[in-house]
């Protein structure tokens, strides 16, 4: 599913005094297949838009197309067709677990599928959560039957990513999906998110703050400033720009950091940015010297 | 969304009203409320009806915004209405329509409006005074109590606590509510029971987030080592103005009115 959006805007309270102007015209586009990040500083409208992109939030004005759903403005979409997008767009927000409810794993996860496919049989329910629970590294019959509040920080929230994958999404939006988890817990669970793209989802949106992650593991980056997407490019292309990401209250990646600071030592490298990219330019600069 | 929105009714407004003190306020409020139910008869209505319009117009409110909070009650009124129109009895009473008399019918209308001035007063209070106010106000009045070892200190913490919690929560409830839609949740067909089963997904993850933000508050106020019987001072003290004399005289001024009123101007119910 290719997402193309245009001058979309959105102001919160719009009718009160204290409205505030959340979207100022978005233009992006993220194709098939894009590990897609999204950055800016807090406040810059990220979580606005990719809210937009399932129909949680009713386009104002402007035109946005999520595949072969119509969601611009003034088009009217029936409570059974957007019910249909949100499950081929998975969302997951801050902190999931918070949003688990059910007396055991099995429940919190098959809630999706019983609300999204209401015909399903009970076979392919259980077959379907197994699947999820699978995805995110779970051992289906260890914690079917636990209650989610029993699970540690990381296990809970992978459960609740399980939630969301299990309508078999194929975008998947994930708004700071290693917020909050120690150094181990992020690194598992970026490789499997990134794993997923093997099985039925195509594409990722990753919101972050954390510069190094969406580096790793991103295709193509876009900067939010002010409810505008600023910049869209690379990785590469983006964090090379140092002076313009500075006047978007954005710092740099580690590995852009050092080489900048090489480039003040006279050492100049080309690098993509990823970590072993990176160490390898050192060790050819290395050498060549 | 629902945050971003302060909490309560609270109309910023720079007003007459508005800079009165919350203490005499509430204290007026309080003998509005007992005299809407002593009036007897239409003429103190009329009185009641000009304290209320002139109020308004001094506290800078809309009258629309104010007229906005009987949509809560509507129903209300009409119960009140229907059941008095059917059950009031009176000797001599007139049929004029079916089986409605003329007094059921003047009675019914006495009670519908008593209900809706009764909403308009305390909502006056509402718009002009910030949540805040209002908590010191009660607190301020009740100190009396701590006599007979009445918790007034703690019942106004709780009072301000819950207060302060309102819109986090808010919002928290909306944030809750954006991640289940997106897992499927419908929250606005089927009937009432459906309905009500729907809210278990919201209500659930909600009040355990209550539970974790009270715990954290409860070990935030223990390591600053927070005594509800320490002797504090306060950074927002409330002094009687001009304005509170001159409110609470036009005040006194129109409930006298009211009282005369009702001892010459006859009796409707």
């Amino acid at each position: 599913m290719q997402i193309i959006s245009k001058d979309l805007t959105f102001a919160y309270n719009k009718k009160a005094e204290f409205n505030r102007q959340a979207l100022n015209g978005v233009d992006l586009v993220i194709e098939e297949g894009d590990v897609f990040g999204i950055i800016g500083h807090t406040g810059s409208g990220k979580s606005t838009f990719i809210q937009h992109l399932n129909g949680l939030i009713k386009t104002q004005s402007g035109t946005l197309k999520v595949g072969s759903y119509d969601l611009s403005s003034g088009v009217k979409n029936k409570a059974n067709v957007l019910k249909q997008l949100r499950s081929e767009v998975g969302m997951v927000f801050q902190y999931p677990e918070y949003q688990l409810f059910a007396e055991t794993v099995y429940e919190d996860v098959a809630f999706g599928v019983r609300n999204f496919f209401p015909s399903y049989t009970s076979e392919q329910v259980d077959e379907a959560v197994q699947n999820a629970l699978n995805q995110v590294g779970l051992d289906y019959n260890e914690i079917k039957n636990k209650s989610p509040f029993e699970l540690s920080g990381g296990q809970k929230r992978r459960v609740a990513i399980a939630g969301v994958l299990v309508t078999k999404p194929k975008v998947l939006v994930l708004d700071e999906p290693v917020a909050g988890l120690d150094p181990q817990g992020k690194k598992q669970l970026m490789k499997l998110i990134l794993n997923l793209k093997q099985n039925s989802v195509k594409t990722v949106v990753i919101v972050s703050h954390d510069l190094d992650e969406v580096t790793e593991n991103c295709n193509k980056v876009a900067v939010f400033y002010n409810g505008k997407v600023v910049m869209c490019d690379t990785p590469k292309n983006i964090f090379n720009n140092v002076k313009e990401l500075e006047s978007y209250k954005l710092g740099l990646p580690i590995t852009a950091k050092c080489t900048q600071e090489l480039k003040k030592l006279g050492v100049e490298i080309d690098t993509n940015y990823k970590a072993s990219d990176f160490v390898e330019n050192i060790v050819r600069a290395y050498k060549n010297k | 969304m629902l945050a971003d929105v302060t909490f309560g009714q609270y109309y910023e407004a720079n007003s007459f009203v508005h800079k009165m003190d919350a203490r005499v306020k509430l204290i007026l409020l309080v003998l509005y409320i007992v005299l809407i139910f002593v009036v007897k008869n239409f003429y103190g209505f009329l009185v009641v009806l000009a304290f209320l319009f002139i109020a308004t117009l001094f506290s800078k409110v809309p009258i629309l915004e104010l007229l906005k909070s009987i949509k809560g009650v509507v129903f209300i009124v009409i119960l009140t209405f229907v059941l008095n129109i059917f059950f009031y009895r009176a000797d001599d009473a007139k049929v004029i329509f079916w089986f409605i008399t003329d007094k059921a019918l003047i009675f019914s209308c006495f009670m519908a409006l008593r209900i809706i001035t009764l909403v308009l007063g305390s909502m006056l209070l509402n718009l002009t005074t910030t949540p805040v106010a209002l908590t010191d106000g009660i607190e301020s009045l009740l100190k009396p109590l701590k006599y007979i070892k009445f918790p007034v200190h703690e019942l106004a913490l709780v009072m301000s606590i819950a207060l302060r919690f309102i819109p986090i929560l808010m919002s928290e409830a909306d944030r809750i509510i954006m991640a289940q839609k997106a897992r499927g949740a419908d929250f606005e067909s089927g009937n009432i029971f459906k309905r009500a089963k729907a809210m278990i997904p919201i209500l659930i993850p909600l009040l355990i987030s209550a539970f974790r933000r009270a715990e954290e508050l409860g070990d935030a106020m223990d390591s600053r080592c927070y005594s509800s019987s320490a002797v504090r001072t306060k950074y927002r003290v409330m002094r009687l103005g001009w304005r509170d004399l001159l409110g609470a005289l036009f005040a006194c001024v129109c409930f006298a009115g009211i009282i005369i009123l009702n001892i010459y101007g006859g009796v409707v119910s």
